[in-house]
């Protein structure tokens, strides 16, 4: 298998800004799921410049959203919660993406062989690596792709 | 979960019981920015700071950001400089009683909960956690007032404490144009966590809290800016008549910490009611537990 980042990652990508809104991202994230037609789970996070400065998934987004006690409610099958989930996602708008991204990133160059991000996803738990090149964001590889990427392979050598 | 004991809600329970197992820790070297970032995504008051081998080193607290966002430390400074240490630690299987006392006597609001490895955190107990527990109790007493709302009871009902039994009634105000500086001095010396915003006319607009303090100095506001740019509105309330079981089951569900005490108009404020407030008073929230109220 000597493919290369570069062979598999997506070159269209989106991108927030740290200063964005949480009720923004929430947006953009439904814009790049219909452009890119595919559910995107996670966005990049770019300075001005380009630079990547963090990644913001939709696990952030919930864990701001879930409220704190949460474990008490799966007991109180009688309580209305309608009203709760609402009164969450409004205390979350103001909230910027900066405030909860995660900025502890693992990233590749181009040049990292396809097997280097099968290993990293694996250990790492990571379904998605950002492509730096002069540590500008050039792309990003999804586990989805990977995994299709080698699909085709097996099915190939069957 | 441990059977329910009408004279002492707390009695036989440990701390393994009440803990919340998920403990936020960041490494020394980490930044401000990211002691910050880790209290508003994870929703804690503070983060453990450990050394390489995650042995605990210390607790960055609300507060102590809030004091460098007043001493004007930039966002980079790393978090040994301002944290305070060694964090208290309790056991597993230490009781709840026990544990209380401690953060009772020493003036804290959480401890570190470590197995048979020393200054390795295994928990975290807080005082919502213990709200939480009591809530729990509570909703399943025969006796509980939730019960009555949902109508499964009737009589009783005086025996259930009420808002105004646990409120704290100095309430610490400013006036929407008061700089995040003079909040900050007054929530520092009135030693709170968040304080209540008036109009000019004296009516109750908003409350300030170390939450966004911390945010607004994340976001590179100066402490300058009036009180009004970073409030959250409208005020929180209830009555002060309200069942103290009706206002935590408002605060646990609507995660919020504390909620200002209106008497019959939501203008007039007479009193605030924090988890914290709840948490001292540990023995539910009703008479049939009083056997084990202690002095709030």
């Amino acid at each position: 298998m000597g493919e290369k980042a570069r062979d598999v990652m997506a070159k269209q990508f989106f991108t927030l800004r740290p200063e964005t809104t949480i009720a923004t991202a929430v947006q953009v994230f439904r814009q790049a799921s219909q452009e890119m037609r595919q559910k995107v789970f996670g966005l990049m996070v770019t300075d001005p410049d380009g630079r990547l400065v963090g990644m913001l998934s939709m696990y952030d987004i919930l864990l701001l959203i879930r409220p704190k006690h949460t474990h008490i409610w799966g007991e109180m099958s009688d309580l209305e919660l309608d009203g709760l989930f609402a009164a969450a996602c409004q205390r979350g708008k103001g909230i910027q993406v900066g405030d909860i991204m995660t900025t502890d990133l693992i990233t590749v160059t181009p040049d990292a062989p396809l097997l280097l991000i099968i290993d990293i996803m694996i250990k790492k738990h990571v379904r998605r690596i950002p492509v730096l090149e002069d540590g500008r964001v050039v792309g990003i590889v999804y586990l989805s792709t990977v995994f299709d990427r080698l699909l085709d392979r097996l099915a190939g050598a069957g | 979960m441990a059977l329910i004991d009408h004279r002492h809600v707390l009695k036989g329970l440990t701390v393994q019981e009440a803990m919340r197992r998920q403990v936020i820790l960041l490494p020394q070297e980490a930044n401000l920015e990211k002691a910050i970032r880790y209290a508003i995504k994870y929703k804690v008051n503070a983060i453990l700071v450990t050394d390489s081998q995650e042995r605990a080193l210390g607790v960055v607290s609300k507060t102590d950001l809030m004091g460098a966002y007043y001493a004007g430390l930039p966002l980079k400074t790393p978090m040994a400089a301002i944290m305070i240490g060694p964090p208290r630690f309790c056991h597993l299987h230490d009781s709840l009683d026990v544990a209380l006392d401690l953060m009772r006597q020493s003036g804290i609001h959480r401890l570190y909960v470590r197995a048979d490895v020393p200054d390795l955190a295994v928990g975290v107990l807080a005082y919502p956690d213990i709200v939480g527990l009591l809530y729990r109790y509570c909703r399943r007493c025969e006796r509980s007032i939730l019960r009555m709302e949902r109508g499964e009871r009737q009589e009783g009902k005086e025996e259930h404490f009420r808002v105004r039994d646990v409120m704290t009634s100095k309430v610490t105000s400013f006036p929407e144009d008061a700089s995040l500086v003079e909040v900050m001095e007054g929530l520092a010396a009135h030693r709170l966590a968040a304080v209540l915003i008036q109009s000019p006319a004296g009516l109750p607009v908003g409350v300030v809290s170390k939450t966004d303090l911390i945010l607004a100095y994340k976001h590179g506001l100066p402490a300058h800016v009036p009180a009004e740019t970073i409030m959250n509105a409208p005020v929180q309330d209830c009555d002060q008549d309200e069942y103290l079981a009706l206002a935590i089951q408002q605060m646990i569900f609507s995660d919020i910490h504390r909620l200002f005490v209106c008497k019959g108009d939501p203008g007039e404020i007479v009193g605030v009611l924090s988890l914290s407030d709840a948490a001292r008073f540990r023995s539910g929230t009703c008479r049939a537990c009083l056997v084990s109220r202690i002095a709030v």
